[in-house]
Parts: structure tokens; C-alpha cells; sequence
């Protein structure tokens, strides 16, 4: 493996891995406040890809223009969400919980199937395959721009959580559900409020991979999987911890395939995901709250 | 002591209708393919009997002792893949290499243990998830021994002999038919003895507060493996016996996370930590998923008359129900959650029992 | 007396569909129609409906019992039990994936019911002896040999890499394609697998391009084939060919990315513009029916219910006479000439001529064997 092979690797991971981070903080939110593994999570991310698609096919939107829609329409989504279902079950037993994620997952995917074919879905930007070179290292065009869209949104998600009074009752809800609603904060609320953002994060997530990937109703799974690696990897609730999890997954998936070998990088972050688990299970980022 | 008079108690007094009943039932089940020789029916039986041992098979880890694994898949695949090589490369039948499918699932059983057990509510679920995949990507990676994602293929098997006389050469679905209902049986008898001996104390003890029961001194290493390896051995029998029943095994059909998914389904909506509650499960959602699968509702509403085949009704029933039964799957499951959070057993055992409060 | 009233209910259960309808002749159709397979399944559910609306024209009604077995061979097993033994169909079509149709073969023969697989690529399936059960499309080794012949008659390659999805069509096609290229003197540099639905190939990508091999040979079942040959132009992969075996470099959606997809030869088990009798005929009807292109997955589904149906009805639905009767037949359809025949150890294999096609100018164009060629093959590959 020469030096330029590891560079390029290394480039693309984390570029992807930026990607991933978003899906990340979606479910590390959800899971911080709620304590609910949401198993639904990819699905969620499918919904925000239709809705990509459809903007762009239908309406001409950009993609990542069309975050600025998305984005609402899948916090509304979210919310409606938990109003609904989630909130029914959030003092019941952890396996219904699970069980019910796992559920509105199959509603959610078997609906869009109905509505739109299995059939995959590709959007073409004019971009979709532009890159540009940098000391040797091709640089994927609009993995770059998803990757600054995510640095941005991150950012301002952390304001919100840190600077704001609503953010500071939702990281009061997240460390002890009781003593915040003694204290008066409105935790169902709260949680309407938290996975709301949490879907809005999985839909951008969608957005910003649909001009380099491809659509159809059952896309979800796969990263719901990388979902759970990253959340539990950076510590669950923790932002900053789903970001640098976001990252490092990327980033081990990309150099495990070309220094080990593709079929194997899976066992590779599977693997450091135990580790994680065992000598740390508090993830990278520490404690268990935002 | 004096619980465990009790106990015996409890089983001599409203026990024996039950005892009674099953006896009943099992002599009905052990009967039926002397009256109904239709194949299609009797496999449906033989998926009843298959999901019934593996849900009963998870009750164990997750509904008596609480701790949720969503990574059966991999001792369903083991017991698999272990019986399907040594068949097919070795020549060594299927009622010896089941039990090499046994031990090599107990062994993975204490690997994962080992690392999982440490791991409370939901790290250990996700930590579950994590080894199930890592097997089964291995299963596809070590094409030598497995043929990767190929599969291993079967065309016969060996008559099960005993001296020389041919017990059966799996022509039929009978011999399958009984494998199964004696596996089932088997299963829902060992939930029992687990139910009613100190093991099921312990078990039931970690699930209802981990560290109390520690302070009791259980020892909870001990216990939680125990109850992870008599889950194992039935999951691989399982997977045995679907490998031989299929006579085709591939990484995506006997390791994936849908697999260890469907098993947890099974019996959190029969109803988890009791007896019965996989067999509810498997009683609901073996037929239910089979009628939505091959459309014989809308068949039914066709062939009666009552909707005709050419009307806009009937085409649409016919052709878009088909595509629709995962999503009326799915409402299930969220309504059993939402409506029936004791799983449809402990459901109507409320009803009952607030029925009898209202006769008193 | 209790045996006798089951008897009766069962043959009042049994008797129930179908029976209003004597001259019709009753097919069974097994495909995934949803699950994980479902796009490429649709592809078939959408053929099978073009040959009934066909046969009805030639005055052939079938009563299509459609079953989906959701991609699982023990749902695909309870499917293939209905069909043959209550809804007592003359003949079956389907399954479509390897699994599940590896698992029926063998039930065809308990049951002799005719079984006609469409599109499953697993070589096995008509490799174990059985009478009734009949392949129309070409098993995974002719997708790998058809391109490396097809290579051989313009330049003779040094090294080759290999990429392909980590499933049993994947590996069975590159395992052929490995033995042809040794035979040939071909040196392999690079053999990656990887999972289906993979986001991100760039780094496998660029340790093949650092092999700086002569040809690119790439399995991919699914639109991963667009994403593999975005990333390649990404980083600046450029081989003297590109091969892709299989469905993902077949497809429409695949043409349409202009940038990515010209010049890339595929292997592919029908074309729209081949002239095998009726097959543009049928791209043109089922792009105006379902408003995309048929993928060869249609096609193959087509010709196997139009096969099944005739020769079925021919024979009044009668199992046996309808399996001789698709030994003894022989047919010229959209699919070319179709017989089944033993060969090379396969039972009831269709020798079917896999075509190879290559994107030019926005459109797919045969381009080898010669004799069904529309244009001649451009070679090497160059990226636009």
C-alpha cells in the first residue's frame, strides 16, 4: 500500500464518515433523551431521501438546497412521531419499545414501497460525479459540500443544545428525566421537540447522501446499523461524541479496505465497536448525556 | 421450603387443567397427519413448531432473565452451518451433526457471553447485534468452509437407520412433522422445569433488578450463561433442523439480523417470561403472516363471489395486497405494542381475569 | 368417521378456487415481490403480466396464482406446496432468486410439477439431475465468459481486477471468470469484494488503480453499478476495459448517467434491440405499459410464462405430458431460440446466447457475438 492509496483513503473516509455523523447525532439524540433505540432510524433517513428526490425530480430543487425543506418537514415528521407512539411507550418496557421502533420501521418502508415501487431511484445532479484534484488526492465534489453542511449544522445543533433555554432543558430531560419535570420543564414536550430533530437530522442525513447513493424503500437497514456503531462508539447522547464516531467509522471502513480488504472491513468495525463497548461503554465522549 | 411447597402446590392445583390440556393438545398434534396428509398444511404445522422453539428458545435469555439479545441469528446459523458441513463435505448424517451444531453454538454461546454480560440494557442489545453480524460476515468471508455467499446446497439426505431397518428416508413431511413437534414439546418442557426450579429463581431474580439479585449472592456471570447456553442449544437445533428441512443454507437466509429480529417478534407478542407466550406468538404470527404472504384473504373474498375478479375491487385486492402484507405486519406489531404491551397472551389474561373480578 | 369428515372438508377447501373455470389452465407464478429483492422482482411480476395479456390474445386464459415468497427459501417452499398441492396448478414459473429457487427444485421432482426457473443464476439449480425442473436463462458462468470472449477478439489483456458484491452471484461469476482468465494467461492483481449497498468504494478503488490493471471486471446485481463507476471516474480509474457482469450495468438508470456509463460493456441475457423475433416489439408495449424499459429480468420472465402457458395449455394442463412436452419443444421468442437440454452435467438447461452489450453515445448497442452485433465493439475505454 503506498502512501497516496493510505492518503486517499483517509480523505474519503472522513468525508464520508461526515455523512454518517448526521445519521449519528439523529439517533444520539433520540437515545439521550428517551433512552429508546431507535431501530427505525434508517427509515426515517429513507423518508428524508423520497422527499429529496421528489423536490429535486419533480420541483427541480437542488439537493442540498432542499435541506432547507426537508429539514422542517422532517422535524414535523419526527414529532408527529412521538406525539403518536412514542410518548404512549416511553415508561414501558424496553423490548416494546424496541419492538415498536422496529414496527413503524416496517410501516414506514413497506408504505413507501406501496407508494412509489421498489424500484431504486437515482438522482443526477450535474455533480453528481465531479471531483477535483488536490496533491494527487481526488476530492468528491459533493461529498465535500455535504461534508461542510454537516460541520455547519452540527455547530448550530450544539449551539442550540448549549446556548439556548430550550436546548438546556432538553440536556436536562437527557441526564434525569424525574428531577427535570420536578423542575418543571415539560418532558413530553421535550421528547416531541427531541425526535423531531433527531428525524430531521436522519432526513438531512438522506438529503445529503441521495446525489452520490441511490433510493428505494428498504435503504434504510444498512445504516441504521451504522447508526447504532457510531452512537454507541461516541457515547450515546453525546453530539460531539456521534460526530468524531461519524468520522472514525468512516475513516476505519475506508482504510480497512484497502489495508486489510473489503470484505473484511465490516468485522473491522464490528469489532472495534466491542472493544469500545467493553473497555469503555461509555463511548468516546465520556458520559452518558449530551 | 415453604416456597417450593408452594410451588408444587401450584402445579397440583390449577396446574392440572393445564398439565391436562397440553397432554390433550400434544395428542391431537401427535395424530394429526394421520387425518390431514396435505403437505401444504403440514408445512405450515412444521413453521408453527419452528418458530415456536425459537421463540421459546429466546423467552429464556430474554424473557425469564431479562436481557435482550437481537443476535440469535447466530446460534440459529451455527447449529446451521455447523450440521450442513459436516453433512455435506464429511458424510457425516444429520442426527450426529446436530449435536456438533449444539456444542459449537455452546461454545459461541460463552464467547458472547463472555463479552456481552458485561454489558446492561441497551449495550448489551446493541453489543448482541454486533457479534451476530460479525459471524455472519465471517460465514461469508470463509468460503472454504461455508462456500460463502454460494450456500451449501443439499440434494439428499441419508435414511435416519437403526441397525438395518429404515426408520425413514425423510421422503415426506411426516418425519419433519414429528422432529419438530417433539423438538417444540421439548422446548416448552424444559421452559417449565426452568420455570419451576431454583434455576428460573435466579433467572427471573437478575431480570427483575441485576444488582439486588447480586447482593443475594447470584452469581450473576454464572446464571446469565446458563440461561444464554440452554437458549443456544434449542436456537441450534433450530437451525438444524431448518437446514435439513430446507435443504439450503446461505449466510443471508440462516445468519441476518431480520432473522434474530423475527425471533425476538415471536415472543414479545405472545407475551415474554411465560410458558405459553411463544406459543401464542408463533400461533399468531405463523398463520397471519402466511395469509397475508400468499393473498388467501383476497382469493377467499374472490372465489366466494362476493368481489368479483374482473371488478376494480378485485384487481386491486388482488394485485396490491399481495405487495402489502409486510406494512399490515408492521400496524400489527405497533397495535399488539401499543394496545397489548404484555403481548397477546397476557392480554387476554387480563381480560379474563378482570371478567372474573366482575363475576365476584 | 373423523377421517371421513376431514376428508370431506378438505376436498370442499381443495375443490373451492379454480373450479368455475375448466378451460383455463392454471399456472403457478413465485416471485419476490417484496423484501430486499423486490426491485429486481418487480421487473418479473411486470413480464409475467405482459405474456397473460399475450396469451390471452392467442386465446390461451390463464388463472395466474402469484405467490411471493419475500426473497426467503422457506416461504418460497410453502408457496411451491400450495401451488402443487392445493391450488393444483399445471405448472410453476418462478422463484426468482438462487435461494429460493435451489430450495424448490427438489420439490418440483417430489411433487412432478413442472418448474420453469426464469432468471436465478445459480449454476446448481440444473446441475442435480431433476426431470421437471427447467432453466430458461444462462447460469452465472456464461456472464464471465461471454465478456471474456467478446475481450479476446480485440486485444489480449495482461492483468485484470476484479470487484464485485459479496453474494452468491457476485462470487459464482467471478469464480468462473477467474478460471477462464488463468486458463488464458490473464494475471489477476486485485480481487475485492464487497457488500451490497456500499456507499463508499473509493479507497478499494484507488488500491486498484494503483495495480494499474488492463481490464476492470465488475459483478454488481444492483445500481452499486453506477456508484462503483462514479467513484472510479472520481479518482481517476481508467483501464483499457471496463466488464461488468450482470444486471446493475443493464439497466436503464444506468444508461442515463451519461458521464459514467459510456463505452462500459456488460454481459446481459437479452437486449432490446437483438434481433431475436418480437423483442423490440416488447421493449416498445412494456416501456408504454409501465413507463420504464423492460430489464432482461422481464424479458426472461416473459418467455417463461409464455413457454409454460402454451405448452401447458397444449397439453389441458396435465402435469406430465406438460413436462415432456417442455423437454421435447423447442421455441423462437423474444428470447432467441429456446430448448432444454443436457449438457455438461445440466438437466432442462436452456443454451441460451448471452449477448454482450456496450454504451455508445447514450444507447446500448450489441456488440458481440457478431452475428446478433448492431455495432462493432469501441475499444479501449476511455472516460468522456
Amino acid at each position: 500500500m503506498t502512501f497516496s492509496v493510505l492518503l486517499q483513503s483517509l480523505v474519503s473516509g472522513v468525508l464520508v464518515g461526515g455523512v454518517y455523523a448526521l445519521i449519528g447525532i439523529g439517533l444520539t439524540i433520540i437515545f439521550g433523551v428517551m433512552r429508546v433505540i431507535n431501530f427505525g432510524h434508517g427509515d426515517i433517513m429513507m423518508v428524508g431521501m423520497y422527499m429529496t428526490y421528489f423536490l429535486f425530480t419533480l420541483a427541480g430543487v437542488d439537493p442540498f438546497v432542499s435541506i432547507l425543506a426537508t429539514m422542517p418537514l422532517m422535524f414535523l415528521f419526527g414529532a408527529i412521531l412521538q406525539k403518536i407512539f412514542i410518548n404512549r411507550i416511553l415508561g414501558s418496557l424496553p423490548q416494546n419499545q424496541i419492538l415498536l421502533t422496529i414496527g413503524l420501521g416496517l410501516i414506514m418502508s413497506n408504505s413507501a414501497m406501496l407508494a412509489f415501487t421498489s424500484d431504486y431511484k437515482i438522482l443526477t445532479t450535474s455533480y453528481s460525479s465531479s471531483s477535483f484534484n488536490l496533491a494527487g488526492i481526488s476530492i468528491s465534489q459533493p461529498l465535500l459540500i455535504s461534508f461542510l453542511i454537516t460541520c455547519f449544522i452540527t455547530a448550530a445543533l450544539y449551539w442550540f443544545l448549549m446556548m439556548t433555554d430550550t436546548g438546556q432543558a432538553i440536556r436536562a430531560t437527557a441526564q434525569d428525566r424525574e428531577a427535570a419535570q420536578l423542575m418543571g420543564i415539560n418532558v413530553k414536550w421535550m421528547s416531541i421537540l427531541s425526535f423531531g430533530i433527531g428525524a430531521a437530522m436522519a432526513g438531512t442525513a438522506g438529503a445529503l447522501i441521495s446525489p452520490t447513493y441511490y433510493i428505494f424503500p428498504q435503504v434504510g437497514s444498512a445504516f441504521t446499523l451504522k447508526a447504532f456503531v457510531i452512537t454507541v462508539l461516541g457515547g450515546m447522547g453525546s453530539i460531539v461524541g456521534a460526530t468524531i464516531g461519524g468520522v472514525i467509522i468512516g475513516v476505519v471502513e475506508s482504510v480497512a479496505a484497502v489495508a486489510i480488504s473489503s470484505d473484511w472491513k465490516d468485522v473491522v468495525v464490528f469489532t472495534i465497536f466491542l472493544l469500545v463497548l467493553l473497555i469503555k461503554p461509555s463511548g468516546l465522549m465520556g458520559k452518558s448525556h449530551m | 421450603m415453604k416456597s417450593f411447597n408452594n410451588r408444587l402446590a401450584s402445579i397440583r392445583g390449577a396446574g392440572t387443567v393445564k398439565i391436562v390440556g397440553v397432554i390433550a393438545v400434544a395428542a391431537i398434534l401427535f395424530a394429526f397427519p394421520r387425518f390431514v396428509e396435505s403437505p401444504y398444511a403440514l408445512h405450515m404445522m412444521i413453521l408453527f413448531f419452528l418458530s415456536t422453539l425459537m421463540g421459546s428458545s429466546w423467552n429464556i435469555i430474554g424473557g425469564y432473565t431479562g436481557q435482550y439479545s437481537v443476535g440469535h441469528a447466530a446460534y440459529f446459523g451455527t447449529g446451521a452451518y455447523t450440521t450442513m458441513i459436516l453433512l455435506t463435505f464429511k458424510d457425516i448424517p444429520p442426527w450426529y451433526g446436530v449435536w456438533a451444531g449444539v456444542a459449537a453454538a455452546v461454545v459461541v454461546a460463552l464467547v458472547i457471553g463472555t463479552i456481552c454480560f458485561r454489558l446492561r440494557g441497551p449495550y448489551f442489545v446493541l453489543a448482541s447485534i454486533a457479534v451476530a453480524e460479525i459471524i455472519r460476515v465471517t460465514a461469508l468471508n470463509l468460503t472454504d468452509l461455508t462456500k460463502g455467499a454460494e450456500g451449501i446446497l443439499l440434494t439428499d439426505i441419508p435414511p435416519f437407520m437403526i441397525g438395518d431397518t429404515i426408520l425413514t428416508d425423510f421422503s415426506s413431511k411426516v418425519p419433519y412433522y414429528y422432529i419438530s413437534l417433539v423438538l417444540a414439546l421439548l422446548m416448552i418442557l424444559v421452559t417449565w422445569l426452568v420455570q419451576n426450579s431454583k434455576l428460573g429463581y435466579y433467572f427471573q431474580a437478575i431480570r427483575e433488578d441485576q444488582d439486588a439479585a447480586h447482593s443475594l449472592g447470584i452469581n450473576l456471570t454464572i446464571w446469565k450463561n446458563a440461561a444464554l447456553v440452554i437458549s443456544a442449544v434449542f436456537t441450534s437445533l433450530a437451525g438444524s433442523f431448518y437446514a435439513i428441512f430446507v435443504k439450503f443454507i446461505d449466510p443471508t437466509t440462516v445468519l441476518p439480523l431480520d432473522l434474530s429480529v423475527q425471533i425476538v417478534l415471536i415472543s414479545i407478542i405472545g407475551g415474554i417470561g411465560t410458558i405459553f407466550g411463544p406459543v401464542v406468538g408463533a400461533l399468531v404470527l405463523v398463520p397471519l403472516s402466511e395469509m397475508l404472504r400468499s393473498n388467501i384473504i383476497a382469493q377467499g373474498l374472490i372465489n366466494s363471489g362476493l368481489v368479483s375478479a374482473e371488478s376494480a375491487t378485485g384487481i386491486f385486492l388482488k394485485e396490491h395486497l399481495a405487495h402489502a402484507h409486510v406494512l399490515i405486519y408492521g400496524i400489527l406489531v405497533v397495535i399488539v405494542i401499543l394496545f397489548m404491551p404484555e403481548g397477546v397472551l397476557g392480554f387476554f389474561r387480563t381480560i379474563v381475569a378482570r371478567k372474573r373480578k366482575g363475576a365476584a | 368417521m373423523l377421517r371421513k369428515i376431514v376428508l370431506a372438508a378438505a376436498i370442499t377447501v381443495l375443490s373451492l378456487p379454480g373450479a368455475s373455470y375448466a378451460a383455463k389452465v392454471k399456472i403457478g407464478f413465485i416471485n419476490t415481490i417484496t423484501g430486499a429483492e423486490a426491485p429486481i422482482g418487480e421487473n418479473l411480476t411486470n413480464g409475467v403480466t405482459m405474456a397473460i395479456e399475450d396469451l390471452r390474445k392467442k386465446g390461451i386464459e390463464v388463472d395466474l396464482v402469484k405467490e411471493d415468497d419475500t426473497g426467503k427459501p422457506e416461504k418460497s417452499l410453502a408457496a411451491f406446496e400450495k401451488l402443487a398441492t392445493r391450488d393444483n396448478v399445471a405448472g410453476v414459473v418462478g422463484p426468482y432468486t438462487s435461494a429460493c429457487s435451489s430450495a424448490v427444485a427438489s420439490q418440483a421432482d417430489k411433487y412432478k410439477v413442472p418448474l420453469l426457473v426464469p432468471a436465478a443464476a445459480k449454476e446448481e439449480i440444473t446441475r442435480k439431475g431433476y426431470k421437471y425442473v427447467f432453466r430458461l436463462n444462462a447460469p452465472a458462468d456464461v456472464y464471465s465468459s461471454v465478456l471474456m470472449d467478446a475481450i479476446l477478439t480485440l486485444d489480449k489483456p495482461k492483468t485484470i481486477a476484479y470487484i464485485y458484491e459479496s453474494t452468491d452471484f457476485g462470487s459464482s461469476t467471478v469464480k468462473t471468470a477467474k478460471e477462464y482468465a488463468k486458463k488464458l494467461g490473464i494475471k489477476e492483481v486485485a480481487d475485492e469484494k464487497y457488500q451490497k449497498g456500499a456507499p463508499d468504494f473509493r479507497s478499494t478503488l484507488t488500491k486498484i488503480k494503483s495495480k494499474n490493471p488492463d481490464i476492470v471486471f465488475m459483478v454488481s446485481y444492483v445500481v452499486d453499478a453506477i456508484t462503483l463507476m462514479r467513484q472510479s471516474k472520481e479518482i481517476g480509474l481508467s483501464p483499457k476495459a471496463y466488464l461488468g457482469g450482470g444486471a446493475g450495468f443493464t439497466t436503464a438508470q444506468f444508461l442515463a448517467q451519461k458521464e459514467i456509463s459510456n463505452l462500459v460493456m456488460a454481459s446481459t441475457q437479452w437486449t432490446d434491440d437483438v434481433n431475436w423475433p418480437g423483442a423490440p416489439d416488447f421493449a416498445k408495449r412494456y416501456t408504454a405499459k409501465f413507463k420504464k424499459e423492460p430489464t432482461y429480468h422481464a424479458a426472461c420472465a416473459y418467455e417463461a410464462m409464455m413457454i409454460m402457458a402454451e405448452t401447458a395449455s397444449k397439453n389441458a394442463g396435465d402435469r406430465d405430458k406438460t413436462r415432456n412436452g417442455l423437454k421435447a419443444g423447442k421455441w423462437n421468442g423474444i428470447m432467441g431460440e429456446v430448448s432444454f437440454a443436457d449438457y455438461d452435467g445440466f438437466t432442462n438447461q436452456n443454451k441460451h446466447q448471452m449477448l454482450v452489450q456496450q454504451v455508445q453515445n447514450g444507447r446500448y448497442e450489441t456488440v458481440f457475438p457478431k452475428k446478433f452485433a448492431t455495432k462493432p465493439p469501441v475499444y479501449p475505454f476511455k472516460w468522456k
